[in-house]
C-alpha cells in the first residue's frame, strides 16, 4: 500500500527524483550481483580444488576393491616387524591372492614416534602414491630399510624406484615436507611426530590413517584388520607367515 | 576349629579353586572356538576361528611353520577337555598338574615374546588382547598361584578310599540319615 503511495508522489514530484531512485536501484542491484559473484567464485574454486584433491588422493592399495577379502595393514616403514611382514607375507600374498582377485590389500600409515624417519618415509610414500608409484616405493622403502633408517637418506631410494619424470613430480609434492618430520623429545617425553610436522600437504593423508588406526585401536605395528563380506574381524598384530595367513583366507573363502 | 571342620573347610576351598580353574580353561577354549561375528556355529566357522588363532600362535615366532596349525587346532580342544576334567573332580592330582604345566607354558611363551620385543596379541582368550604387564599380572599372579594352590591342595587333602573328592552337602547328609 505504501509503495503505491510513494510511487504516485514521486511521479508527481518530477523526473529528477525518478532518476535518483533509478540510480539507487541500479547501484543496489550491482552491489548484490557483484557480492554474489565475489562470494560464489571462491566457493566454486574451493569445490574444484577439493574435487581435484580427492581425484589425486594417494592410492595405497593393491588389487580390486571388489575382492571378497579386504586386508588393511597399519604399518610404519621404519619398523622391522613391518618389513618382515611385507617381505615374508605381503609380497607372496600380492603375487598370489591379490592378483587372483581374492584379496584387496590396503596400506595404512601408522608411523610411530619412536622411529626417527618413519614419518618422513610415509610422506615420500604418499607423494609417490599421488603419482601412481606407491607399490614401487613401498617395495623400495622396505627393501632398503636397514640403510635409510640409519642416516635418513630416503630420497635416493625413492629416485631409484621410479622414472625420472615421476620422481620430479614427487619432489614437487615433497616441497615443504622434508626436514620437519623427525620425532622430537620434550624433557624426555616423546612428542607425536604429527605435532612437529606443519605445512606439508601430504600430512593430512598420513594423519587420516593414524586417526583411523587409533579408533581400531592400533597398539603396535604391524596391525592388520581383515574384513570379509563387509564384516570386520578382530585386529591382529605382529608378523604372520604367508602359509598360515593363506590357510586363514582359504577357510574364510570356504564359508 | 576342630580337625574335621578344618578338613571340610580345606576341601571346600579346593573345590572353589578347582571350579575357578575349570571355568578359566573352559572360557579360554570357548573364546578360541567360537565363530567370528556374523558367522553361525558350524564346523567351517569353528575351523575359521582356529585358523585365526593359528595366526596368533604364529606371531609368537616360537614354532616352525609346519607345527603352528596343528598346535593351534589342538590347543583349544585340550583346554576344553582339561576344563571339563577339572570340573568333574576326577583324578584331580593329574588334571591340576597338567593345568599348572599349561599355565606355565603360556607364561613362558608370553615372557619370551615380550623379551624379544614382539608387540603381539596374547591370544589367551581370543584375539585382540595385547601382551604386556596386564597379561603377565593376570597369568602370573592370578592363574598360576590358583593352579599351584589347587595342585598342592589336591595332594594335601587326603581322602579315605571310596570317599568323593567333593564333601557331601548338608542335604545329602540328612537324606542319608
Amino acid at each position: 500500500m505504501d509503495y503505491r503511495v510513494d510511487s504516485t508522489r514521486e511521479a508527481q514530484a518530477g523526473g529528477v527524483t525518478s532518476l535518483t531512485r533509478a540510480v539507487r536501484v541500479v547501484a543496489v542491484c550491482s552491489i548484490l550481483v557483484l557480492g554474489t559473484v565475489a562470494y560464489g567464485a571462491p566457493g566454486a574454486a574451493r569445490a574444484r580444488a577439493k574435487a581435484a584433491e580427492s581425484a589425486s588422493a594417494p592410492v595405497k592399495t593393491y588389487g580390486s576393491s571388489a575382492a571378497p577379502i579386504k586386508m588393511e595393514v597399519f604399518s610404519d616403514y621404519e619398523c622391522p616387524s613391518c618389513r618382515s611382514l611385507y617381505e615374508q607375507t605381503l609380497r607372496p600374498m600380492i603375487a598370489d591372492y591379490v592378483s587372483a582377485g581374492k584379496v584387496y590389500l590396503v596400506h595404512r600409515d601408522f608411523p610411530l614416534p619412536m622411529h626417527k624417519y618413519g614419518y618422513e618415509a610415509a610422506r615420500w610414500a604418499n607423494a609417490a602414491a599421488r603419482v601412481g608409484q606407491f607399490q614401487n616405493v613401498e617395495a623400495a622403502l622396505y627393501d632398503n630399510q636397514p640403510a635409510w633408517s640409519v642416516d635418513g637418506n630416503i630420497e635416493k631410494f625413492i629416485a631409484a624406484a621410479m622414472p625420472a619424470a615421476d620422481f620430479k613430480r614427487v619432489q614437487k609434492l615433497m616441497e615443504g615436507c622434508t626436514g620437519a618430520a623427525t620425532a622430537s623429545t620434550d624433557g624426555g617425553r616423546m612428542l607425536n611426530v604429527a605435532q612437529t610436522a606443519r605445512g606439508c600437504s601430504l600430512d593430512p593423508y598420513i594423519n587420516e590413517d593414524r586417526a583411523l588406526g587409533t579408533r581400531i585401536p592400533v597398539q603396535a605395528t604391524p596391525t592388520y584388520v581383515i574384513t570379509y563380506k563387509g564384516q570386520r574381524l578382530p585386529a591382529g598384530s605382529g608378523v604372520v607367515s604367508w602359509p598360515i595367513l593363506k590357510q586363514f583366507f582359504d577357510s574364510l573363502l570356504r564359508q | 576349629m576342630s580337625k574335621d571342620a578344618r578338613g571340610r573347610f580345606g576341601r571346600y576351598l579346593l573345590m572353589a579353586g578347582r571350579l575357578a580353574l575349570a571355568v578359566i580353561f573352559l572360557y579360554a577354549a570357548y573364546a578360541k572356538l567360537k565363530p567370528q561375528v556374523g558367522m553361525p556355529w558350524s564346523i567351517a566357522s569353528v575351523n575359521t576361528s582356529l585358523s585365526m588363532f593359528a595366526m596368533g600362535v604364529d606371531s609368537y615366532q616360537m614354532l616352525p611353520t609346519w607345527a603352528v596349525s596343528p598346535f593351534a587346532h589342538l590347543l583349544p580342544p585340550v583346554e576344553l577337555i582339561l576344563g571339563l576334567w577339572l570340573l568333574s573332580g576326577f583324578g584331580l592330582r593329574f588334571s591340576s598338574v597338567l593345568s599348572t604345566l599349561a599355565v606355565c607354558g603360556f607364561i613362558i611363551a608370553m615372557v619370551s615374546a615380550y623379551r624379544r620385543g614382539l608387540t603381539i596379541s596374547c591370544g589367551c582368550f581370543g584375539p585382540g588382547e595385547q601382551i604386556g604387564p596386564k597379561t603377565f599380572i593376570r597369568d602370573g599372579l592370578l592363574f598360576l598361584p590358583l593352579s599351584l594352590a589347587v595342585t598342592v591342595g589336591a595332594f594335601l587333602v587326603r581322602r579315605k578310599p571310596g570317599e568323593p573328592a567333593v564333601p557331601a552337602t548338608a542335604a545329602t547328609v540328612q537324606s542319608a540319615e
